[in-house]
C-alpha cells in the first residue's frame, strides 16, 4: 500500500481543503476517478501535495484504490460496508475517541479499558486493527519503560512521554548533555574572563560577566551542535547542572528582559564562578582517596607502614 | 575548667593521634602518662604512677613537661587531693606549631619567627630569656640586631595578643594544697615596664629590679627556675595565645576565599574590616561589630588607592555575594556592615567538603552531592532529573556516597507499618555530620602519615646514624684545621648508593611532613565550623 511511506506532518488547512476536494470528486464519480482527472481539476496543486493528500485519504480508509483495466482509479469507500464487514465499528470508534481525547500525552491501555468497559482481549484486537490502519500508534513512555501509551498516529508525543530533548528512543543521551554542559560553561567562562580583563567599575564588571539563559541559548543554537531544536527551558536545565557542578551561580534580575520575548521583569542570569577554596588538604594524602581506609590499622593486614598507595605516592 | 570536661568529643582516632604526637615530641614516658590521663580522665599523681607502672618520679617529671606545655592542668578534687588531667585539643595543636611560627614570620619577620619558635619549644618563658636567646641566635646567623629590636618585636606580639602572660600563683599561698593560678584581665597583655634584658641565659651580671614589678610576684614561689638566676622579670612567664593565632589563620582563610570569589581588592576591603575588628572579637563571636564604610576607607592601606565610590561598590558586591560573609546592617557612616564568621566558616567547610567529594567520587557524584546540598531533601528519581544523569548511573553514585556516609537518608512512611513500598526515601546532606565524619578521617589520616614517617625512619635508622656520625667527624676535623682531602676522605665513607638512599629518605620525609600540615589545615577549617556550630 502507498500508505507505507506516508509522511506525518502537522495538518495544514490547505492540505485539508485538498483532501476534501478529492473526496468530493470521488463522491461525484461513483465509479472512481483517475489520477489524470484530479490533476486536470486541480491544476494549481503540484504533484507532491496531491500524492500526499491521496495517500492520507487512503491510509484513513476514506478512499480505495481500484484497478480497472490498465488504469488506477480512486473510489470512495462505503463506510457502512466496512462496518458491516468488521462488525465492530462502534467499539472501534469509541476507542478511537478515547485515544483522541488523550491528545499527545497518550493513554495507557488500562485506562482505555476502564473508560470503554471493553474486555482486554477485545480491546487488544481493536487496538491492533486501528494500529494496522495507521490511525493510532503505540509510543513507549520514558518514565516507565514497559508501559506503552497510545495516541493518534499523526501526533508528536509530548515531552513527558519522550523525556524531552535528552532522550532518543528511551535512551538518555548523556554524551549530548555533557557536550552541552561544557559548551555552556565555556560561553559563561569566556564572558567572565572578558569582564575580568576590562577596566570597569567592580559592579559593572560583575554585571558584564552575567549571561542570561537566552544569551546562552542563542550561542548554543549558533554553534549548531544540536540536531534537535532546543528550547530556552532545555538550556536552563543544562545551566542548572552547571550550578550543581559548582561552576556557575544564578541570580534572578528584575530588570525588563533584554529581549522582547519571555516574561517581562524576570531574567535568569548566570555567571561562571570559581570554587571558594583550594582542594582540601586531606585529599593530597593517599588516605583521602583510599578505598580501604576503614580497614587500615597499625599492625593489621592493611596498615600505614605497609601501605602500597603511600609507597607509590612517596616515590612519585 | 577542667580539661576532661571540655573534651567530650574524644574519639579512638584522636587518642591514637595524640599518643603518636606526644611520643614524637616528648618521648615514651611522657606519652605513656599523657595517654593514660587522656583515656582515663583526671588522676592524682600517685594513682597515675601506679596505673602506668612507672616510677613516681618519672610521672612527676612527665607531668611537669606536660604542664609546662599547657597540655596538662591540675585541679583540686572535691575530696581534697590534687589531680592532673590532659587536654586532647591542646595536644592536637602540636601539629600546627610550624604554622604558628610561619605566621609570626610573615607578621614580624625573622625575630618574630624565632621568638615564637623559642617559646613553643619551651612551653612558657620569661621575656628576658626569650629576648636574650633570640638576639644570640640572630647574631649567630650573621644579622646584627640589638636586644631592643627583639624586645620591641616581642612587645608587638604581646600588644597584638599573640602572646599572653601565663597565670601565676598568688604570692602567699604556700600552705595551700596546690597553687591556684590566676591572672587579672588587666595584666594578661601588659608588658611590665623597664625590663633589662640579659644577654644569653648564663649571663646574669646585669640585674635590675623593675620598678613597676617590685610587687610580691618576684619573691613568690618559682615554678621551674634555677635558683642562681634572678632576672628582673622573675615569675612573669609568657606563652602563646593559641586562640589569637587561630583567629589570624581563620581571617587569612576568609581573605583568601574572598579573593577567589571576587578579586584582590575585595579581599583587601575584607582584610581591612578584619583588622579593624581584630582585637575586639573573640574566636567564639559569630559576627563582628558593625563596621562603617568610612572607617574602612580610612584604614585601607595607603598603597592601595581605591576611590570612595569603588570601595562602596565592593561593599555592595560583598553583601550581594551568595556566601554572605559580609552583611549590611545599617546606613550609618556611609553604610555599616558586619562580617559573619559563622557564614564564612560554613562556606569554607562546604567548599572543603565539596572538594573532598569531587576528588574522592568524581565530578558526576559531585553534581549529585551539590544537588542535594542545594535542594535539601530529594527522592532518588528527582536526583536523576535535576542532575541529568541516567537513572542507573545516578543510583550507583548516590548509593556509593550513601554507604560512605556523605549522604544520609530520611524515611517518611505513608502508612504506620513502615512498609518499604509505601515509604518515601528522601536523600539529604547533613553538613555538620559530614564535617564530623571528615574530621575523624583527618585525624586518622594524620596518624597514618605520622606512623608511616616513624616507620620510614626506623627502616633507615642505620643509614641516618651513619651519616650523622660522618657529618660530626667531618665537622670536628674542619674545626681542627684539617685540609680538604682529609674531610673528603671521611665524607667518602658514605657510598653513592647510600647517598642516593638518604636523598630518597629525605624527600619522603619532607613530603610526609608537608602533607601533615595540609591535613591539619583541613582539620582547622572543619574544627572552626563545628565549634561555632556547637555554640549555636
Amino acid at each position: 500500500m502507498a500508505a507505507d511511506n506516508i509522511v506525518i506532518k502537522q495538518e495544514v488547512t490547505d492540505a485539508m481543503n485538498l483532501e476534501e476536494r478529492i473526496l468530493e470528486m470521488c463522491k461525484e464519480e461513483t465509479k472512481g476517478v483517475a489520477d489524470v482527472y484530479i490533476k486536470q481539476q486541480l491544476p494549481h496543486i503540484d504533484a507532491q501535495q496531491r500524492v500526499k493528500a491521496i495517500n492520507r485519504l487512503l491510509s484513513l480508509g476514506k478512499i480505495d484504490l481500484v484497478k480497472q483495466g490498465s488504469e488506477l482509479l480512486y473510489r470512495l469507500k462505503d463506510p457502512s460496508s466496512i462496518s458491516k464487514v468488521k462488525g465492530v465499528d462502534n467499539q472501534e470508534r469509541l476507542v478511537y475517541q478515547i485515544i483522541e481525547e488523550a491528545g499527545n500525552k497518550g493513554i495507557w491501555i488500562r485506562d482505555i479499558r476502564l473508560r470503554s468497559n471493553l474486555l482486554l482481549t477485545q480491546l487488544n484486537k481493536i487496538l491492533k486493527t486501528l494500529e494496522s490502519r495507521n490511525l493510532i500508534k503505540a509510543v513507549k513512555s520514558v518514565g516507565a519503560s514497559k508501559r506503552k501509551v497510545y495516541m493518534l498516529f499523526n501526533l508528536e508525543p509530548d515531552r513527558s512521554v519522550t523525556g524531552g530533548a535528552w532522550y532518543s528512543d528511551q535512551d538518555f543521551e548523556s554524551e549530548f548533555v555533557e557536550v552541552l554542559n561544557q559548551q555552556c560553561y565555556k560561553f559563561l567562562q569566556q564572558k567572565a574572563d572578558l569582564a575580568a580583563d576590562s577596566k570597569l567599575d567592580p559592579i559593572l564588571r560583575r554585571n558584564q560577566s552575567y549571561g542570561s539563559s537566552e544569551d546562552v541559548w542563542k550561542f548554543i543554537r549558533e554553534l549548531g551542535i544540536s540536531k534537535v531544536e532546543l528550547a530556552v527551558e532545555d538550556i536552563e536545565t543544562i545551566l542548572n547542572t552547571l550550578i550543581y557542578d559548582g561552576k556557575v551561580e544564578m541570580t534572578v534580575s528584575l530588570r525588563a528582559g533584554s529581549t522582547s520575548s519571555g516574561t517581562p521583569g524576570q531574567v535568569k542570569l548566570y555567571r561562571a564562578i570559581r570554587p571558594l577554596t583550594e582542594p582540601a588538604g586531606i585529599m593530597r594524602v593517599p588516605c583521602g582517596v583510599c578505598p580501604v581506609f576503614n580497614q587500615c590499622y597499625d599492625g593489621g593486614t592493611i596498615s600505614p607502614s605497609t601501605c602500597i598507595y603511600m609507597k607509590e605516592w612517596m616515590d612519585y | 575548667m577542667f580539661a576532661t570536661e571540655l573534651d567530650y568529643r574524644m574519639s579512638v582516632c584522636q587518642i591514637h593521634l595524640c599518643s603518636l604526637l606526644i611520643k614524637e615530641h616528648f618521648g615514651d614516658i611522657v606519652e605513656k602518662v599523657c595517654t593514660h590521663l587522656i583515656q582515663n580522665g583526671a588522676k592524682p599523681l600517685r594513682v597515675a604512677a601506679q596505673e602506668t607502672g612507672l616510677k613516681i618520679d618519672q610521672v612527676r617529671k612527665a607531668l611537669c613537661v606536660l604542664v609546662q606545655h599547657n597540655i596538662a592542668s591540675f585541679g583540686l578534687h572535691k575530696r581534697g587531693f590534687v589531680e592532673y588531667a590532659a587536654s586532647v585539643e591542646q595536644v592536637l595543636l602540636l601539629v600546627r606549631y610550624p604554622r604558628y611560627i610561619y605566621c609570626a614570620k610573615t607578621l614580624y619577620g625573622d625575630a618574630g619567627e624565632l621568638i615564637v619558635e623559642e617559646i613553643l619549644q619551651h612551653g612558657q618563658m620569661r621575656m628576658s630569656t626569650v629576648v636574650g636567646r633570640v638576639t644570640q641566635r640572630l647574631s649567630e646567623g650573621g644579622q646584627s640586631v640589638t636586644n631592643d629590636h627583639v624586645k620591641g618585636k616581642m612587645e608587638d606580639l604581646i600588644n597584638t595578643h599573640f602572646l599572653q602572660r601565663v597565670p601565676a600563683p598568688p604570692p602567699d599561698n604556700n600552705k595551700a594544697a596546690f597553687p591556684e593560678l590566676t591572672i587579672s584581665e588587666r595584666d594578661l597583655y601588659r608588658v611590665p615596664a623597664s625590663i633589662e634584658v640579659t644577654r644569653g641565659e648564663s649571663d646574669t651580671s646585669k640585674r635590675k629590679r623593675s620598678t613597676e614589678d617590685s610587687d610580691p610576684q618576684s619573691s613568690s614561689k618559682r615554678l621551674k627556675i634555677d635558683s642562681e638566676e634572678h632576672a628582673a622579670d622573675e615569675g612573669i612567664l609568657w606563652h602563646l595565645n593559641f586562640d589569637r593565632f587561630h583567629k589570624y589563620l581563620l581571617d587569612h582563610e576568609i581573605v583568601q576565599a574572598v579573593s577567589r570569589r571576587i578579586d584582590w581588592n575585595a579581599a583587601e576591603v575584607v582584610r581591612t574590616m578584619l583588622r579593624i575588628s581584630e582585637l575586639s572579637k573573640g574566636l567564639e563571636d559569630k559576627t563582628s561589630h558593625p563596621i562603617s564604610l568610612n572607617d574602612t576607607m580610612r584604614n585601607l592601606p595607603k598603597e592601595n588607592n581605591m576611590k570612595f565610590g569603588v570601595v562602596e561598590q565592593y561593599f555592595k558586591l560583598l553583601s550581594d555575594d551568595q556566601t554572605s560573609i559580609v552583611t549590611k546592617v545599617g546606613e550609618t557612616g556611609g553604610g555599616s556592615y558586619t562580617l559573619d564568621f559563622q557564614n564564612a566558616c560554613k562556606a569554607l567547610v562546604v567548599s572543603t567538603i565539596e572538594s573532598v567529594v569531587q576528588e574522592r567520587f568524581g565530578s558526576k557524584s559531585f553534581r549529585i552531592f551539590k544537588t542535594l546540598l542545594l535542594k535539601k531533601y530529594l527522592e532518588q528519581k528527582q536526583v536523576e532529573e535535576f542532575a541529568l544523569i541516567p537513572a542507573k548511573e545516578a543510583k550507583e553514585l548516590l548509593y556509593k556516597m550513601f554507604s560512605e556516609h556523605f549522604v544520609t537518608m530520611q524515611e517518611i512512611p505513608r502508612t504506620p507499618d513502615h512498609a518499604p513500598s509505601r515509604t518515601f526515601f528522601l536523600f539529604t546532606v547533613d553538613v555538620s555530620q559530614v564535617s564530623r565524619m571528615l574530621l575523624e578521617r583527618c585525624y586518622k589520616s594524620l596518624a597514618n602519615v605520622i606512623s608511616r614517617r616513624a616507620f620510614e625512619t626506623k627502616e633507615n635508622k642505620r643509614l641516618i646514624e651513619k651519616s650523622q656520625r660522618v657529618e660530626a667527624i667531618a665537622a670536628s676535623l674542619q674545626s681542627h684545621g684539617a685540609d680538604q682531602s682529609q674531610t673528603a676522605e671521611v665524607e667518602d665513607m658514605i657510598t653513592p648508593l647510600e647517598k642516593n638512599q638518604l636523598e630518597k629518605y629525605r624527600s619522603k620525609m619532607s613530603k610526609l611532613e608537608q602533607s601533615e600540615l595540609q591535613v591539619d589545615s583541613t582539620i582547622f577549617t572543619l574544627g572552626n565550623f563545628l565549634r561555632l556550630e556547637s555554640d549555636s
